[in-house]
């Protein structure tokens, strides 16, 4: 597989996502409501002793992943200009790897957003901020590699907008568990809980990534 | 004169799609030159030519392309939300091709509308923005589903001065299309096909 194609692709799909930011503001927005209505129903104090922020952010960044994926497949989809992407040399690994790359990019400006409103609204004292940047950064890079892999192989499907959360949710159970034990353990000051949960992200990533590259070139029309 | 050697073929290719054969069993040759394929809604046309970019899987049979296809499906393939010159800019770097795509632009008349949205132009523009393609990503194997669909007179003209412009590099080119009657002359090949099979050639 080309980087450099890879990143053709992803920088493709970032410039459109600036002219046509629907998926990323539906995305930021769903993210922003979620912490806004956790603070309201839940509370500050209830939200940061059990651990349920961490918990409510990676579900909700789940969400916003797979609303910004159907929103990027939907805009291939267009004009057929999927197909054009296909039919290029090497086309089917870029589309997948680059896709990936643009995904990761969103999801972090928008994790970005989500943490800094969870912190403004929950109050959270965090413990161990390089801890908690890592494993952040670690559930971020372990989120795209699926998600994109589950919409690419949905896309032809009629009902995929019902389906993909369907399909995705269990294989992605691994990922918003080691997520949320990475965040709470470095919210809580364990370090070591922290580091390992972020190995297994990391590990998580990795499956995913190999995974998709295998997948998806073969499986996707 | 020696036969020409094929740039790509379908061989014994059979596609299915949803349980139902819409190929049966085809071999088609596209050497040098302009190939036409002919036949009525449903025949398969399209069917073939997605076949032989690889983008539909055969169920059995063989496709082989020698160099880099450039497949233009009937619709313009062209991503929304981004210009004209953005997407053949981005066709040309995945190539790795130079140069910048100006002159493809002007060539298909569209410099005034070139960093416009795609999604913003009318549908005759955004035929010819894809077509421009066929100057912005000169290629071995070309094929083109109905490229005169959408297009005015002055476009068909452009289409048949870029095909003989590629066919005069040596591009082999195969063409779905309904009653041409002038691309049928300029074709070194003309293979009709009903009902996924192909009548003759």
């Amino acid at each position: 597989m080309s980087a450099r194609r890879a990143w053709l692709v992803a920088a493709r799909e970032l410039r459109a996502d600036l002219r046509q930011p629907d998926g990323v503001v539906a995305a930021a927005t769903f993210m922003a409501a979620l912490i806004l209505l956790q603070s309201i129903v839940v509370g500050p104090q209830v939200a940061r002793e059990s651990g349920v922020a961490p918990a409510l952010y990676w579900i909700a960044l789940l969400f916003a992943a797979l609303v910004t994926a159907l929103r990027s497949f939907d805009r291939e989809l267009e004009d057929d200009a999927l197909d054009a992407v296909l039919a290029l040399p090497g086309g089917r690994d870029a589309l997948y790897a680059g896709k990936v790359l643009a995904l990761a990019g969103t999801l972090a400006l928008v994790g970005l957003v989500g943490g800094l409103l969870a912190i403004a609204f929950l109050d959270l004292a965090i413990a161990l901020p390089g801890h908690l940047g890592l494993a952040t950064a670690l559930g971020i890079v372990a989120l795209p590699g699926i998600v994109v892999l589950d919409v690419a192989l949905t896309l032809r499907l009629r009902a995929r907008a019902a389906l993909v959360p369907v399909l995705a949710l269990p294989v992605l159970v691994p990922q918003l568990v080691a997520a949320t034990s990475a965040s709470a353990a470095a919210l809580a000051g364990d370090a070591s809980a922290s580091l390992a949960w972020s190995a297994l992200l990391l590990a998580i990533a990795l499956v995913y990534a190999v995974l998709g590259l295998t997948i998806v070139p073969t499986a996707i029309e | 004169m020696p036969a020409m050697q094929p740039s790509a073929r379908l061989e014994r290719a059979t596609v299915a799609l949803e349980d139902r054969v819409i190929l049966r069993a085809i071999d088609l040759e596209v050497a040098p030159g302009i190939t036409v394929l002919r036949g009525p809604n449903g025949a398969g046309k399209t069917t073939a030519l997605r076949a032989l970019a690889g983008l539909l899987p055969l169920l059995r049979g063989a496709r082989e392309v020698a160099g880099e296809l450039l497949y233009l499906g009937h619709r313009p393939q062209l991503l929304h939300g981004l210009s004209v010159r953005e997407n053949l800019a981005f066709f040309m770097a995945f190539r790795g091709r130079g140069g910048d795509a100006a002159a493809a632009i002007a060539r298909w008349g569209l410099a005034a509308d070139a960093d416009r949205p795609v999604e913003r132009l009318s549908v005759g523009q955004r035929r010819r923005a894809a077509l421009a393609r066929l100057d912005a990503e000169p290629c071995d194997v070309i094929v083109l589903d109905e490229p005169f669909a959408e297009l005015d007179q002055e476009g068909v003209g452009l289409v048949r001065e870029a095909l003989n412009a590629a066919v005069a590099r040596g591009a082999a080119v195969l063409i779905a299309s309904h009653a041409h009657p002038e691309i049928d002359r300029d074709a070194v090949r003309v293979y009709s096909i009903h009902d996924g099979a192909l009548a003759g050639a």
